[in-house]
């Protein structure tokens, strides 16, 4: 018997999945069984491909064919979760290759900035700032210098000059917290 | 000091001179600029419902009252305008091919511009982001286009919040528009560097500086007539200065290419390449129909021709100028004896007719004896 999938190899193992009375039969070489992913939805057979993994010693890796989610690659676990603001999961995002929200690259930056990367080459904006955050967002960036600089200064062991940084950073974090309440 | 004044008008004088030529030899045909903004509040328009459209293109559509009346700004909503009008914008690239999928809370403002008609400069709403700010203009203007694409941002930013982050910028729908969001287009008109077979390397070398190469009509486009967009990949990690500083040194390289490509065929004259500018005299001159690309493919080649010195016995034309008469809408708009649009067969013939006309008549000398 051949390979259902690419049909030219013998095909040495045969899958049975039997679920109310329906029975559906797959035959498949060792080959493709590295290269597909059958039944993606449900747990019993995810364990199932780690114990067929185990038994042929190969990686069985979940490909899909569209580029969008070449780029969407995330380990298990954490395709099921779900934005707090619009309620998008990551496999919705992975499947139209779209962001749903702003609060969704609050909750999936850890996802997003492998990808980010590999588009861009970076992940810092240097760019224009809107008009209406300019304000927080130079006095946090400016209390980040202060704050590195804080600490090169207290291992050359300059302590009058950080002194003097430690008093700056303060009046900017009254500044940052007055400027957030205004807000 | 008079000195140091004197050196900087020159070398703007070289610059505008080096602009110019560009333009009039047609290497780059247009140069678009767009931002993409999203109000905060919102969800993205990958998910977003009817309803909040409706909302997006409402309170857009309220900060234009108040901003742009009186100005020469006019407020559309896509499914009010007709099929032929939609196709209409978007053979302008005023419209992307997304706007007419759903029309729904699609809408756009446009900055009627009498004096001008090249310049274009236009936001669409509800399109992958709430907010699209682009500006067109012809020939290399990589910094015009962007300032005028700013003046418009800064307008709206008085008035709305928009979605950004510290660490990725402005955020997007898509990832690969995160950051300033900025992306330049230029299409560029490279028949001798296709012709000397350099075209290759070429878009190999634009790829290796992160630039993405695509067809006429942008995502998914074929490449016709020897035109190329060519943009900007990169929207992240730069600002904008530098992407536009980038873009404008990209264009005048290729500026350089399609030169020395011209050189090289001048100095050659490889007989494939004059066969084929021949042959497509031939048939612009004889051929009574002619679809879109054909017309383009054809047009293409004989302004080579015209470039290489080897067609003299022709009108000297301006090849985008010609080529935007051509699509399927502007010749039903601007038919004096009106296009029969239900009768499908007759009305794809009668359009092919007239664009094979409109290409005689804009390009050939002596028409009367010959045809």
């Amino acid at each position: 018997m051949f390979c259902e999938f690419c049909k030219i190899n013998e095909a040495n193992v045969h899958l049975i999945k039997v679920v109310n009375d329906n029975i559906e039969k797959l035959n498949l070489c060792v080959d493709c069984l590295k290269n597909i992913n059958f039944f993606p939805e449900e747990d019993f057979f995810n364990d199932l491909t780690k114990i067929l993994s185990k038994i042929f010693e190969v990686d069985i890796k979940i490909i899909d064919k569209s580029e969008n989610s070449k780029l969407f690659d995330f380990s298990n676990g954490v395709e099921n979760k779900k934005c707090s603001f619009c309620g998008i999961d990551l496999n919705t995002i992975k499947a139209i290759g779209k962001v749903g929200c702003a609060n969704c690259y609050r909750e999936f930056k850890d996802v997003f900035i492998p990808i980010i990367k590999a588009i861009h080459g970076s992940t810092e904006h240097r760019g224009r700032i809107p008009l209406q955050s300019s304000k927080k967002i130079k006095i946090e960036n400016e209390l980040k210098d202060l704050k590195y600089r804080l600490k090169e200064e207290i291992t050359v062991e300059n302590f009058e000059e950080a002194a003097r940084l430690r008093d700056t950073i303060k009046k900017l974090q009254k500044k940052l917290y007055l400027v957030k309440k205004m807000k | 000091m008079k000195n140091l004044k004197t050196k900087i008008f020159e070398a703007d004088n070289i610059h505008t001179i080096l602009l110019r030529k560009a333009v009039k030899e047609q290497i780059i045909i247009t140069t678009r600029t767009r931002i993409a903004r999203n109000i905060s509040g919102f969800r993205f328009n990958s998910i977003s419902s009817n309803k909040e459209k409706k909302d997006i293109a409402n309170i857009i559509k309220d900060v234009f009252f108040s901003a742009f009346s009186g100005k020469n700004y006019a407020f559309y909503n896509i499914s009010r305008l007709s099929e032929t009008q939609r196709r209409f914008l978007l053979e302008k690239h005023i419209l992307s091919p997304e706007m007419v999928l759903q029309l729904y809370g699609k809408s756009l403002i446009l900055k009627l511009n009498p004096s001008c008609q090249d310049k274009v400069v236009s936001i669409m709403i509800n399109e992958e982001d709430h907010l699209r700010i682009q500006s067109t203009m012809p020939g290399l203007s990589v910094y015009k286009t962007y300032s005028d694409v700013l003046k418009l941002e800064k307008i709206f930013e008085k008035k709305l919040g928009f979605c950004f982050n510290n660490d990725f910028g402005y955020l997007t729908s898509c990832l690969t528009n995160v950051g300033t969001s900025l992306r330049v287009s230029i299409i560029s008109h490279l028949p001798a560097v296709v012709a000397s077979g350099r075209i290759d390397d070429f878009v190999k070398n634009l790829k290796k500086i992160n630039c993405s190469i695509r067809g006429f009509f942008g995502e998914n486009s074929e490449v016709i007539g020897n035109l190329f967009q060519v943009s900007n990949q990169v929207s992240l990690g730069k600002n904008e200065k530098q992407i536009l500083d980038e873009m404008h040194a990209v264009c005048l390289n290729i500026i350089d290419a399609e030169k020395d490509a011209v050189r090289y065929l001048k100095k050659t004259r490889p007989a494939v390449v004059e066969d084929s500018i021949f042959r497509s005299y031939g048939m612009l001159k004889y051929a009574k129909m002619l679809c879109y690309g054909e017309s383009l493919e054809l047009l293409s080649m004989i302004k080579l021709g015209q470039i290489l010195g080897i067609l003299v016995n022709l009108k000297s034309f301006n090849f985008y100028q010609l080529i935007s008469l051509l699509g399927e809408s502007n010749i039903i708009m601007g038919v004096k004896n009106k296009i029969d649009l239900n009768d499908k067969n007759n009305k794809a013939d009668k359009i092919e007719k007239i664009r094979a006309e409109i290409i005689r008549k804009k390009i050939f000398k002596d028409l009367n004896n010959n045809v």
